[in-house]
């Protein structure tokens, strides 16, 4: 450590440089500022890579309505109802481009008695073998003679005039079979259809459906675009209710309440603070140590942006608060050089050991971010390694000679490690037992902690938002909540095959009539063989006795022998296949590009289905999904990242124990010493762990990188601890352990008042991990030294 | 145009001719123009138009006339009933633009509306929308031409080309003293034709409580 007392001594009047280096450093940032692209999105804090849950995160974003932009028009009561679908049309017309692209407020129009012709004609395809069952019942004289006598009712009705060819072709209505078919490629499960518009099955509610080029994750388009739905949504009358449901809302919420979140953050964190530095340095002298993190900032993020295209929004703002702890080792170079009558260069040869080792044990910490899967947290990782790195290099090099000489270190009297338990004996024995009580209290409560993979609980939901999806869902349907089974191919046969088998488990499992699936209605070559086979089988057996029937129970209806020749002569027929191009003549072009999508590497096919934990669970067996088939459930990723926080959790931490335990030895080199030295950073995680589960909270992607803080602020506030106890001058170390982390918890503290979840959640972690950190640091570790020895 | 279109504007000009019933034609009112105001004025006069009815279809599917009888209410401003009695009990009542049909055969009686049902819908609202004699629309799809003067009878021609391929014309006759309508004939390009004819009928006559709900099955 001496380097860093020449380094003094040859700086000492060399002063001229260092402003010099401040300056350049400062001018380099500004200029920097001015290139870097900062990222003012979320997307950095979603997982990337190879992983499952980085793979299944894309896919989740393919799932329909996903990136749509849903629209739900609600009446006040059936009265103002009958307004709907006149409201829908304005508000349709009145949404601007670019903002919504493509709105849709019903199916597309289609040509009813083509769809009829056309399904009649491919009824041998439609036909599985349960249908035929079904229909060999159907087909003895009283299930004839019902469905004779409906068709007698429908031609005298009114609509007789239309529905004459479609009883000569099919008297026994096969085509109810074909529409069931067609019912599943709807994905809404309660529409109706009013006036060519989506209605709920109440009547009350209407729907329209927009893609937006805005990305999801971009505050300053969901603003505009909100804007936009607010302009256009004032042609509604008072009664009529629109609702906007996006991502778009809850990104804008999220950016507001943040905005919001920091304008009281940084006034009551900062007159916290100010009033702090006031009570306990109450010096001019001492705004070097106050600039020192705002340096550390600005070298971090030149290192960050040399390295990356873009950085990340979150990044810079997290790092910023990680970096505020970087004032910890301003404050003990502070507090140690401060003093009139001792030499400064031998101070700070005492006080650099410390320092450097607290800088490289938090280093330590973060530098296990390097290996997350989140692309932000890998960057935060790297900016607050390089902010740490300058904040000790600033403390150790620069700082001193900014640091005036002082009359007497103010309230010197709270370096008390030698008074303090000298004078009061016994205290080492009530300290000792509130911190076993306060570990063990902790040690009762960590298993009741649970992990949080809900990426939602994450972010800011307001409550309008949420009873606008909750409102959504109860009138139309679980629509945006499904899980999906994803299968691949660059073949569309073997593809549809694959899809085959997931609709077969589907049945097997009984799940066919909530799924939503292109199976039904596209099939491969094979099953298209197999069904006119079987088709043709069941009618050579059934036509003969069919036709005599209709002929014989007919005439008692006054139907004539010909009557229902078309419907025989076509039994025979050739179906024509089924193909993408016909469900667009269909009108169901818009329902196929949900299920089916064509990319550079082939084709992929989506089904969607109930997301219920004992049907996912069933259906991930082995064997029961083809190997082709990748399901994904909004529930079954939550799961999955809650592991995968697990997974991290234990890893950094892991790892950053080790790693911390080796600096500790290296610095120590005894084992007393090292445990002493930990205990802060461990107390604190037990106590922030046991104290989430005694709150109800469960353990977050935040709290991950929040623990990683107090393990660095803990074991910071061990070294120096342990090493005031072996220096034999006086460090003022009590003095500033409790002043930075008093610091720590009145600028953490004070986002437990954030709205926003996240904050909040970073804000309950520290304040609960340096509570315990801080007290074990000044208290237990003197209290069990001295027993120790 | 779809087909359903063209049923809608049958029942138009169905209905069109009963309330020209309310007003008794002059012998020499043989103008189109002039029957056309007639028809305008007679609807504006219109609160209720009961009347029972028997129909004949001539369809190449039967071997013999299917003949079945029936009753029609209609009360301003929306409600209207549409109903078979023998040989096959079934119809549709409509309230606005919500409604209800049933069939005795299937047993079921069933709730619709104008906007979710593609056929019964459309039918029902384009016949209340009559009611509220909108002649301008009705022209813009038939042509139309007086066929006889005594009694008057009124043939309408579809315009649309997707109707035209299902409906040959509609030929619409008026009672010679009575001057209202006694006969609509449908003729259909297939050969097949339906004919309407209208009896007892009773205008602003007191519509009995319950004459747009639905029998119980």
């Amino acid at each position: 450590m001496r380097f860093f007392s020449r380094c003094y001594t040859y700086l000492q009047e060399r002063r001229g440089w260092l402003v010099l280096l401040l300056l350049v450093l400062l001018l380099v940032s500004f200029w920097n500022l001015t290139r870097v692209d900062i990222e003012d999105n979320i997307s950095s804090m979603l997982p990337d890579g190879d992983s499952r849950v980085a793979r299944d995160f894309q896919l989740l974003q393919q799932a329909p309505f996903a990136r749509k932009v849903v629209i739900h028009l609600r009446a006040d009561n059936e009265e103002q109802a009958v307004l709907l679908n006149s409201a829908t049309e304005e508000l349709h017309e009145r949404l601007p481009e670019p903002w919504f692209v493509n709105p849709i407020s019903g199916p597309s129009r289609v040509n009813p008695q083509r769809l009829m012709s056309d399904l009649l004609e491919v009824l041998p395809l439609l036909f599985d073998a349960g249908d035929l069952e079904q229909l060999e019942r159907r087909l003895d004289d009283e299930g004839i003679s019902a469905a004779l006598a409906e068709n007698l009712s429908e031609l005298l009705q009114p609509q007789g005039l239309f529905v004459k060819e479609r009883i000569s072709r099919d008297p026994l209505s096969l085509y109810l079979v074909a529409l069931d078919k067609l019912q599943h490629l709807n994905p809404l499960p309660d529409v109706r259809i009013e006036g060519d518009h989506f209605s709920s099955s109440d009547g009350l509610s209407r729907l329209i459906l927009a893609d937006t080029p805005v990305a999801i994750t971009d505050a300053a388009g969901a603003e505009q675009l909100l804007a936009a739905f607010e302009q256009a949504r004032r042609v509604l009358p008072p009664d009529i209710s629109a609702a906007l449901i996006s991502g778009h809302a809850y990104t804008l919420a999220n950016a507001d309440v943040i905005k919001t979140d920091m304008q009281v953050l940084l006034l009551v964190s900062g007159g916290g603070l100010l009033l702090l530095f006031v009570l306990m340095i109450g010096r001019l002298r001492a705004v070097p140590v106050l600039l020192l993190p705002f340096f550390s900032m600005i070298t971090a993020l030149l290192v960050v942006s040399l390295f990356a295209d873009q950085v990340s929004g979150i990044t810079i703002g997290f790092g910023a608060v990680v970096l505020g702890i970087t004032i910890d080792f301003a404050l003990h170079v502070y507090f140690a050089l401060a003093r009139r009558s001792l030499d400064r260069s031998e101070m700070l040869r005492l006080v650099a050991r410390p320092v450097l080792f607290g800088g490289l044990t938090t280093l330590a910490a973060f530098s296990v971010l390097a290996l997350s899967d989140l692309p932000g947290q890998r960057q935060l990782g790297l900016f607050a390694g390089a902010g740490i790195v300058a904040a000790v290099l600033l403390a150790l090099l620069v700082l001193p000679h900014f640091i005036p000489r002082a009359a007497a270190v103010p309230g010197a009297r709270l370096n008390g490690k030698r008074a303090l338990m000298v004078r009061f004996p016994r205290l080492r024995y009530v300290v000792i037992l509130l911190w076993i009580v306060l570990c063990g209290t902790s040690l009762v409560y960590l298993p009741q902690l649970s992990l949080s993979g809900e990426l939602r609980q994450l972010g800011y939901l307001p409550d309008q938002l949420q009873q606008a999806e909750a409102e959504l869902g109860r009138v139309w349907g679980d629509v945006r909540g499904r899980a999906m089974i994803f299968i691949g191919d660059n073949d569309m046969d073997r593809l549809l095959r694959q899809n085959e088998q997931v609709w077969q488990a589907l049945g097997d499992r009984h799940l066919q009539e909530e799924a939503v699936s292109l199976a039904p209605l596209l099939m491969s070559e094979r099953t298209s063989r197999e069904r006119i086979a079987r088709w043709q089988e069941f009618w050579q057996h059934h036509q003969p006795p069919t036709t005599e029937r209709l002929r014989d129970i007919g005439a008692g209806y006054g139907f004539s022998a010909r009557a229902f020749t078309p419907f025989a002569d076509g039994l025979d027929r050739i179906p024509p296949p089924i193909d993408l191009r016909m469900l667009n003549e269909w009108g169901m072009g818009g329902l196929v590009d949900t299920l089916f999508q064509e990319h550079e590497d082939g084709y992929r096919m989506i089904t969607l289905l109930p997301d219920r934990p004992e049907e996912i669970t069933w259906l991930l067996q082995d064997g029961v999904l083809p190997e082709e088939a990748t399901l994904v459930s909004q529930s079954l990723f939550a799961d999955q990242l809650a592991q995968e926080i697990a997974a991290d959790f234990y890893r950094f931490m892991g790892l950053a124990g080790v790693v911390v335990v080796v600096l500790l030895g290296v610095l120590f080199r005894r084992v007393t010493d090292v445990l002493l030295a930990l205990l802060p950073a461990l107390t604190g995680l037990l106590v922030l762990l046991g104290g989430m589960a005694l709150l109800g909270l469960e353990l977050n992607l935040f709290n991950l990188i929040a623990s990683l803080l107090i393990i660095g602020l803990g074991v910071d506030y061990g070294i120096f601890m342990v090493c005031h106890g072996h220096s034999k001058e006086d460090l003022s170390s009590v003095r500033a352990v409790l002043v930075s982390g008093l610091s720590t918890l009145i600028g953490f503290g004070a986002l437990t008042l954030a709205q926003h979840p996240a904050l909040f959640s970073i804000g309950l972690t520290l304040l609960l991990g340096i509570s315990a950190a801080m007290p074990t640091a000044i208290l237990v570790i003197p209290a069990l030294r001295r027993q120790l020895s | 145009m779809t087909g359903f279109t063209g049923i809608k504007r049958i029942f138009l000009f169905l209905l069109a001719g009963l309330f020209l019933a309310a007003t008794p034609l002059a012998a020499d009112d043989s103008e189109l123009d002039i029957i056309l105001a007639q028809l305008k004025a007679a609807a504006a006069q219109v609160q209720t138009l009961q009347s029972s009815f028997v129909q004949e279809k001539n369809l190449e599917m039967f071997d013999h006339r299917l003949i079945s009888t029936g009753a029609m209410i209609y009360a301003e401003p929306d409600q209207l009933r549409w109903e078979l009695l023998s040989p096959v009990a079934s119809g549709f009542a409509l309230r606005g633009e919500q409604g209800v049909r049933w069939s005795a055969v299937s047993g079921q009686v069933q709730r619709f509306s104008i906007g979710s049902d593609p056929l019964m819908g459309v039918v029902a609202q384009q016949l209340l929308a009559w009611a509220r004699v909108d002649l301008e629309w009705l022209e813009q799809g038939y042509g139309m031409e007086v066929i006889d003067n005594e009694p008057i009878v009124l043939r309408l021609t579809p315009l649309d080309t997707a109707e035209a391929e299902l409906v040959n014309y509609i030929q619409v006759t008026f009672a010679p003293l009575q001057g209202h309508v006694s006969d609509v004939l449908v003729m259909e390009q297939s050969g097949d034709s339906t004919r309407l004819r209208f009896e007892d009928v009773r205008i602003n006559d007191r519509v009995a409580a319950g004459a747009f709900v639905p029998p119980e099955y």
